[in-house]
């Protein structure tokens, strides 16, 4: 298996959404996507369990999509119910866009949770970026699921008390939820707290600056990837400008 | 030298009338083994947090008396200096461990002391050894049972080689099996000089202390 240097897959993921960004035509963003694919594979994205995973984050990108065609009225129309225009090909193509946009960004995220949080940490710290910053975010995406597993519990509790929230109205579930927010924020102001002190008893901050026992290396493979990577992405923009 | 030394201390905390205890006093010599004990909401905890200078610099209140760890006041020891003196390890283990592996887990204590990379490879394969979780190191202490997580906050703690461990109430979350474990282990750190606070309810947790000390009514 090849061991990727972060760094490197972080300036992948840069080239990818910025010329995601730059470029607005369906077969460019379509040979963007086509790349960022094959990019995943050379760094072991599982594709099938991603999208097991974002099942339901791809259902709300196809409906948005859908939502955002409804409500285009420019361009010629492909399917009129009267005065009404429902499907336009502008609105089709603007759909498509958001679709193969998003299909980047969730391509450039697989690639990056590759690598896990202490190794793109330390990518990040070895750009001397402040550790402070780079640790804040790894504790952030540390503690993610332990909230959702509180969440789900009081739900879970409330539930237990009789009462069903898939059969109560929407505005009573909102209460619903306005009554678990409170635990919650308290919970999470506590284990902030602990997590404060024992941080503290292990002497974070205690000087300036600190050692580190991961230390990153660019591999020959890495440097050769990027060259690619650039180059492609260089060769790119300037075919893209002539044409 | 006593290793620890609690003199007339008393502490309430800010924003209430109540002290949470009064007039604390005990002493603790270099290789002793103390349980302190007590009714729940009895304020273990806070003293805990007292000796080891959380309070006043973490938990805000009116702290009277003072601490004396090997004859130096908590207060003028700097973060360094307490962190290699005392090392404590809290109830939940899943707070105390914030790192993707265990490798980083132990590492994060001595990066933070500015120790050399090389040392603290010698000492992480030493108290993997000890805790016999070797080959554990690059696992995710999110998916470890409650007293393997335990074992490796001892383990973290013990990466700053501190001279007085303090255990608040650690067994609380464990299973009879992982209680048994974590008792080894500190006797076997008993064994090697080191100072040990118990804090527990539990009388049946405290059978490892020399001494056992009661807080509150």
């Amino acid at each position: 298996m090849i061991n990727i240097d972060p760094r490197t897959k972080l300036i992948q993921v840069l080239i990818l959404s910025t010329l995601a960004l730059i470029y607005n035509e369906i077969s460019i963003l379509l040979i963007i996507l086509f790349t960022a694919i094959i990019i995943g594979f050379i760094n072991n994205v599982n594709f099938i369990s991603i999208i097991s995973r974002l099942k339901k984050l791809l259902k709300i990108i196809f409906m948005i999509a859908l939502i955002q065609s409804l409500l285009t009225n420019m361009g010629n129309p492909l399917l009129k119910i009267g005065k009404l225009m429902v499907f336009t090909d502008y609105g089709i193509i603007k759909a498509l866009e958001f679709i193969l946009r998003m299909g980047i960004i969730i391509v450039s995220a697989a690639i990056i949770t590759t690598s896990s949080s202490r190794e793109i940490i330390q990518g990040l710290i070895q750009w001397k970026c402040p550790y402070e910053i780079a640790f804040m975010v790894s504790v952030a995406i540390r503690f993610l699921p332990i909230f959702k597993e509180e969440m789900t519990d009081m739900i879970t509790a409330i539930q237990l008390r009789g009462i069903d929230l898939k059969k109560v109205k929407f505005d009573k579930k909102l209460q619903v939820y306005k009554y678990i927010l409170t635990p919650i924020t308290v919970n999470s102001v506590m284990k902030a707290k602990e997590l404060a002190a024992a941080m503290e008893m292990r002497g974070f901050r205690a000087y300036p600056k600190r050692t580190s026992y991961m230390v990153l290396k660019m591999q020959t493979f890495d440097y050769i990837l990027l060259g690619l990577n650039i180059g492609a992405a260089i060769l790119f923009i300037i075919l893209r400008g002539v044409l | 030298m006593n290793a620890v030394e609690v003199k007339n201390l008393s502490f309430k905390y800010k924003d209430t009338k109540e002290y949470v205890f009064k007039d604390v006093n005990f002493s603790v010599r270099p290789g002793e083994t103390l349980a302190i004990t007590g009714r729940s909401g009895s304020g273990k905890t806070t003293l805990c947090n007292c000796i080891c200078g959380l309070v006043p610099r973490l938990y805000k209140g009116e702290l009277r008396g003072e601490v004396l760890i090997f004859g130096e006041n908590i207060k003028n020891l700097s973060i360094a200096d307490t962190v290699t003196k005392i090392g404590v390890i809290f109830q939940n283990p899943s707070t105390q461990l914030f790192s993707p592996t265990i490798e980083d887990e132990l590492a994060f204590g001595p990066e933070n002391l500015c120790v050399d990379r090389e040392e603290i490879g010698l000492r992480m394969n030493e108290i993997l050894r000890i805790i016999n979780m070797e080959d554990y190191r690059h696992d995710n202490p999110n998916n470890l049972s409650g007293g393997q997580q335990q074992l490796i906050a001892i383990a973290s703690t013990l990466m700053l080689k501190p001279s007085i461990l303090i255990c608040d109430e650690i067994m609380s979350w464990i299973d009879d099996e992982g209680r048994a474990i974590i008792k080894d282990i500190l006797l076997k750190l008993k064994k090697d000089g080191k100072t040990i606070i118990v804090v527990d309810h539990e009388n049946e947790n405290l059978d490892i202390a020399d001494r056992i000390i009661c807080i509150g009514d």
